[in-house]
């Protein structure tokens, strides 16, 4: 087997052009000095939602590839509207030298996204996704005057290589087991029958070393247990990189965890020993994702880190897609995470929004938003409800799916009912925090002597368009499939 | 993709998006709005004509609108295209457009939102077609719910006004109440026949007990209850006239108020006669009776010219309700189509009268009308001959369709009817000769100049309508029912019955107002009239026993509750343990990338020794 003959070229056509226009991004940063950096953040959110325009139809439809893209040109735009606090963080007193290359590096990340999209096998796996993970250590101690950025790279970077490292390994026990580094069916139904030893053992070995590669997809979507590194670094990381990192990064988790575990759909039929163990263990993994991640955001006062929590609790509802294994679970997936998106990246939006012309990143900021600034408050509390679940928001619909999954596992393993329990629960639990900004906006006085919040054009934007799609697609969700 | 099965979900989706159109951008721009609502009432009433002429596209598409995981729970999206259907658009897209145009003239020179104005007529015509079109139960209600919405919009579209404002809430919750029983009413349907699709409801009432249908029939009529108007909660339909005439007309007479008989026909279709019980037969018609009787006693009295035409619309609607009750539901759907123009007329050819004498409603200011505004106030009178069913108006037909019924099924409910009828000539006469004859009694009457053009020509096409519509060879094309057949006309007792309360209720009417000579009102003044301009006192029992000693009870009682059990104990107490948890959670996230990586690890242990364990 060799690379050529898996995969062909015009595959990566849109991961090279990122990778080419980051390049040239970062030798224009270098060799033009005089051009202002705002440019490039333009120029690399366009050449994102490009990609993006390519990925909707036609030879490069790719679902996640597009949410993915669209995200991080969106995570580039928030940079731009960003760039008072980058300049204090990166240079200081305001000097924009050296932010290029943090406008440049998301479409690096991006392309990685893309290549994981379109692998086969283990090894382009492995390589895409550490394509994305450096890129991403990087960008999250890219604030060098920030403590709490430097923290935050070195914690991803330190728990992120020790997830690598599982990965790595479990990615070894796999050619151990098959003698293959491939993704498919044959592979998988091989080594289940003890491959070509015929022997029990590889097969049990064989599940080792799955339950390793899942625990890799695990630390990348922030599942439990592998999801400790995320409460510190979405709050110590730069707000454009936090949005990268909650929607374009967890985006590329799902990739990874859908190309692991559709080969083994055939085989997991209910009723079946492998089926069983599957679904118990993403069960139970869902469920303790959901806990921690709904349970721990509860007393959160920082935005940012509440955010940190809510993509946890999040993950947990997608994780109970894995339950219905079948094609249709991508659909499914990227469904949520397509509402997750348009929500969590308008939600940090305005976090960026309230730190720049506040200070501060604490749920405490946005309090009197609804008397000073209604329109505004009105976009975050639409964004905000869809990702409690709050029905006519696509949040609302999304969440539903989940939960006639959920009932219908119950019906095929005749089990789980504990999982539905905490996932209502749960979901009961999203309303108390996310409700927390809101009674922040609405229920407390402004206060004194600070001004209306001044709303720079992408954010506007940005918010705009979101509430829209998250109103019209929740009132009408079968626009989605048109 | 071949998308031209979907044409008409453009009845839907094009008025709501005018409506959002007018809502959000249109703010600063009220002509443009106006232009963009007249546009999308003409385009859907294009359609509606192409269809009814011939136009197929074949089946439009059904969508889930909610999935669920058992088939028959999942809330879908379906259009019905059967003449029942059809022609009753025709009937909203008509008036809708007639109503969108009056509009123009009606409210120049407000000082008003106009766009929210616009925008609350276009939300109209989405949530009426919805109600119209919709193949399930489930999407009738949401029409049923967003024409209550819309209805309150504009019944409040002068909200600065105290009685606007609550004339809009009392007809929500009145709605309200109608409503609960009728959300009931789908869930048995869903209980018992397994399905809300209409298409799929034939046939299985035979296999239900009486009373359990009886129950299921009653809790749906109760919507109809709220949305028609009929006693006892028709209270909220006179004060709904605070709203603008041209609403009056489109939402209070013609369409909306309509809907309650439309749903109840549409169930009798397909759920076939013999789901409509004895025992709810008679509950629905003894409502209508009742409503139609004490309606048009009410009416009697009351001076305010919209107020009678209300009144009198409740009356109508207790007609269709009572022949609904009959299981003449054809009748019932003859005389809503032909009401529909006529009472639209009456409503708009107010509305004119009202503009026209400085916004004057009170019938008593009025006077010499006839001389000084004669095409409208002859309109008007078409309107009136046939609401009072004179022999070759429209109206004669149909009430001669329900009389048909009425003396078929039951002779009390013909005499009812004809008793009705001798007060509705009086009461209409009353306010025709105070109105427009004699002189006038006051400044704004002096100073009346006929209508504009905006104003003047839906008075006419309605007037044409009110005539005309009743003959067989246009009823046999237009009445909004599936193979409706206008019946021979045959002398006979309800012919000469009828002709005998038209001539009783003229020739009262002649000899209590003369020539319109009186000054004030003869009958006024006494206790009877004085109970009849206090609507039997009925609102005010709601209002101080009902609401007042009843629901403030109980609203006292689950306050109390609310606090001390729900909020108090149950919230209290969850959000302290779940809280607790959390402290749990972030002891663990303490910060030190040891004990992270130390929890990653065991979990990943524990999750192995789980996964081990299902060998």
């Amino acid at each position: 087997m060799n690379i050529v003959s898996t995969y062909t070229w015009c595959q990566f056509a849109p991961a090279f052009a990122l990778v080419g226009l980051a390049a040239l991004l970062i030798l224009a940063d270098a060799l033009l000095p005089k051009l202002p950096k705002r440019l490039y953040a333009g120029i690399a959110a366009l050449g994102a939602f490009v990609a993006a325009f390519f990925m909707t139809t036609g030879e490069y439809a790719n679902l996640f590839g597009f949410i993915a893209t669209v995200a991080t040109g969106l995570s580039i735009l928030l940079a731009f509207d960003y760039t008072k606090v980058c300049c204090e963080s990166i240079a200081g007193n305001g000097n924009e030298e050296g932010t290029g290359e943090f406008y440049a590096l998301p479409l690096v990340a991006c392309a990685g996204i893309l290549c994981l999209t379109q692998a086969r096998d283990l090894v382009m796996l492995f390589v895409s996704l550490e394509v994305v993970t450096l890129t991403s250590y990087v960008l999250a101690g890219y604030f060098r005057r920030n403590q709490g950025s430097i923290e935050a790279g070195i914690k991803y970077l330190v728990l992120g290589a020790m997830s690598t490292g599982i990965l790595v390994y479990g990615i070894a026990w796999y050619f151990g087991m098959v003698g293959s580094f491939t993704l498919s069916a044959e592979t998988v139904y091989s080594a289940l029958n003890g491959g070509v030893a015929g022997s029990p053992a590889l097969a049990f070995g064989f599940l080792l070393a799955t339950a390793m590669l899942f625990a890799g997809a695990f630390f990348k979507i922030g599942a439990a247990p592998m999801h400790v590194w995320i409460p510190d670094v979405y709050q110590g990381a730069p707000t454009p990189t936090t949005a990268f990192l909650a929607v374009a990064s967890k985006a590329a988790g799902f990739v990874v965890l859908c190309s692991l575990i559709l080969p083994y759909a055939p085989f997991a039929t209910p009723g079946s020993l492998l089926g069983r163990i599957l679904v118990t263990s993403i069960a139970i993994v869902a469920a303790a994702t959901l806990l921690i991640g709904n349970l721990g955001a509860m007393r959160q006062t920082n935005l940012k880190r509440l955010l940190g929590y809510s993509s946890i609790g999040q993950a947990g509802f997608i994780l109970v897609f894995f339950l219905q294994l079948q094609v249709s679970l991508e659909q499914n997936v990227y469904d949520y995470l397509l509402a997750y998106a348009l929500a969590t990246i308008s939600a940090f939006f305005a976090v960026a929004m309230v730190r720049t012309q506040r200070g501060s990143e604490e749920i405490a900021a946005f309090r009197g938003l609804g008397k000073t600034n209604p329109r505004t408050a009105f976009l975050i509390t639409v964004s905000f409800a869809s990702l409690a679940g709050v029905p006519l928001t696509l949040g609302f619909i999304v969440k539903l799916k989940t939960f006639v999954t959920a009932v219908s596992a119950i019906q095929n393993w005749d089990n789980f009912c504990w999982l539905l329990v905490i996932m209502v629960l749960t979901a009961a639990t999203g309303f108390y925090y996310y409700f927390k900004v809101l009674r922040s906006m609405y229920w407390e006085k402004p206060q004194p002597g600070v001004p209306a919040l001044r709303v720079p054009l992408c954010t506007a934007i940005v918010l705009t368009l979101s509430a829209t799609a998250l109103i019209i697609l929740g009132t009408l969700p079968l626009l989605m499939r048109f | 993709m071949n998308m031209i099965h979907n044409l008409p979900w453009l009845f839907l989706l094009l008025p709501l998006v005018v409506a959002a159109i007018d809502w959000v951008c249109l703010n600063k721009h009220p002509r443009l709005a106006a232009t963009l609502s007249l546009l999308s009432a003409a385009a859907t009433l294009g359609l509606c004509i192409a269809y009814l002429t011939g136009l197929q596209t074949g089946t439009p598409g059904v969508y889930t609108w909610m999935p669920c995981s058992l088939e028959q729970l999942c809330l879908h999206l379906g259009l019905v295209m059967d003449p029942l259907a059809m022609r009753m658009m025709l009937v909203v897209t008509g008036i809708g457009l007639l109503v969108h145009f009056f509009s123009i003239g009606y409210m120049k020179g407000d000082s008003s939102n106009l766009s929210r104005y616009y925008a609350g007529l276009s939300i109209f015509m989405f949530s009426m077609s919805t109600i119209v079109l919709a193949d399930n139960l489930a999407m009738t209600f949401i029409g049923w719910e967003m024409v209550g919405f819309s209805s309150y919009l504009l019944i409040g579209h002068w909200f600065n006004k105290a009685s606007a404002a609550d004339a809009a809430k009392k007809a929500f919750i009145t709605n309200r109440v109608g409503d609960f029983g009728f959300l009931l009413g789908i869930l048995l349907t869903l209980g018992f026949f397994g399905t809300m699709n209409f298409a799929d409801m034939a046939g299985k009432a035979a296999g239900i007990a009486p009373a359990v249908l009886t129950v299921t029939i009653v809790c749906l009529f109760c919507g109809a209850v709220g949305k028609s108007a009929q006693f006892p909660l028709h209270v909220w339909l006179p004060d709904a006239m605070e709203g603008p005439t041209p609403v009056s007309a489109l939402i209070h007479a013609a369409t909306m108020v309509a809907a309650g008989v439309y749903m109840l026909v549409r169930l009798q279709v397909s759920m076939g006669v013999e789901a409509f019980t004895d025992t709810a037969c008679n509950i629905i018609a003894w409502t209508g009776a009742i409503t139609a009787v004490i309606a048009a006693i009410m009416a009697v009295q009351q001076d305010d010219i919209k107020r009678i035409l209300a009144y009198s619309t409740l009356s109508q609607l207790g007609y269709m309700v009572m022949a609904v009750g009959l299981l003449a539901g054809e009748a019932a759907m003859f005389h809503l189509y032909t009401h529909a123009w006529f009472k639209a007329l009456l409503f708009l050819g107010a509305g004119a009268i009202i503009i026209c004498c400085h916004h004057e409603q009170d019938i008593w200011k009025m006077g010499g009308l006839s001389k000084r505004m004669p095409l409208t106030v002859l309109c008007f009178m078409m309107g009136t001959c046939a609401l009072i069913a004179i022999p070759g108006f429209s109206g004669f037909f149909s009430k001669e369709a329900i009389l048909d019924a009425a003396l078929a099924k039951n002779p009390v409910f013909f005499w009812i009817g004809a008793g009705v009828a001798a007060l509705t000539t009086f009461y209409m006469l009353r306010l025709c000769i105070v109105a427009f004859m004699g002189p006038a009694r006051d400044h704004g009457a002096e100073h009346a100049k006929e209508a504009g053009f905006t104003m003047a020509l839906p008075l006419l096409i309605l007037a044409v309508m009110a005539v005309i519509s009743g003959y067989g060879f246009i009823a046999n094309d237009l009445v909004p029912f599936n193979g409706f057949h206008a019946h021979g006309f045959a002398l006979g007792l309800p012919f000469y019955v009828s002709m005998g309360s038209l001539a009783l209720g003229i020739l009262l009417a002649l000899a209590i107002y003369g020539l319109g000579s009186r000054t004030k009102d003869p009958l006024a003044g006494n206790c009877i009239s004085k109970a009849l301009r206090n609507r039997l006192y009925i609102d005010a029992l709601y209002d101080k026993v009902i609401i007042g000693g009843l629901q403030q009870g109980f609203a006292h009682l689950m306050e109390f509750l609310d606090m001390f059990l729900i909020r108090g104990i149950i919230c209290q107490l969850l959000v302290w343990i779940s809280v607790r948890i959390g402290y749990l959670c972030s002891w663990l996230q303490c910060g030190s990338l040891r004990a992270y990586s130390l929890v990653s690890a065991i979990g990943l242990v524990i999750l192995l020794l789980l996964l081990a364990n299902q060998f």
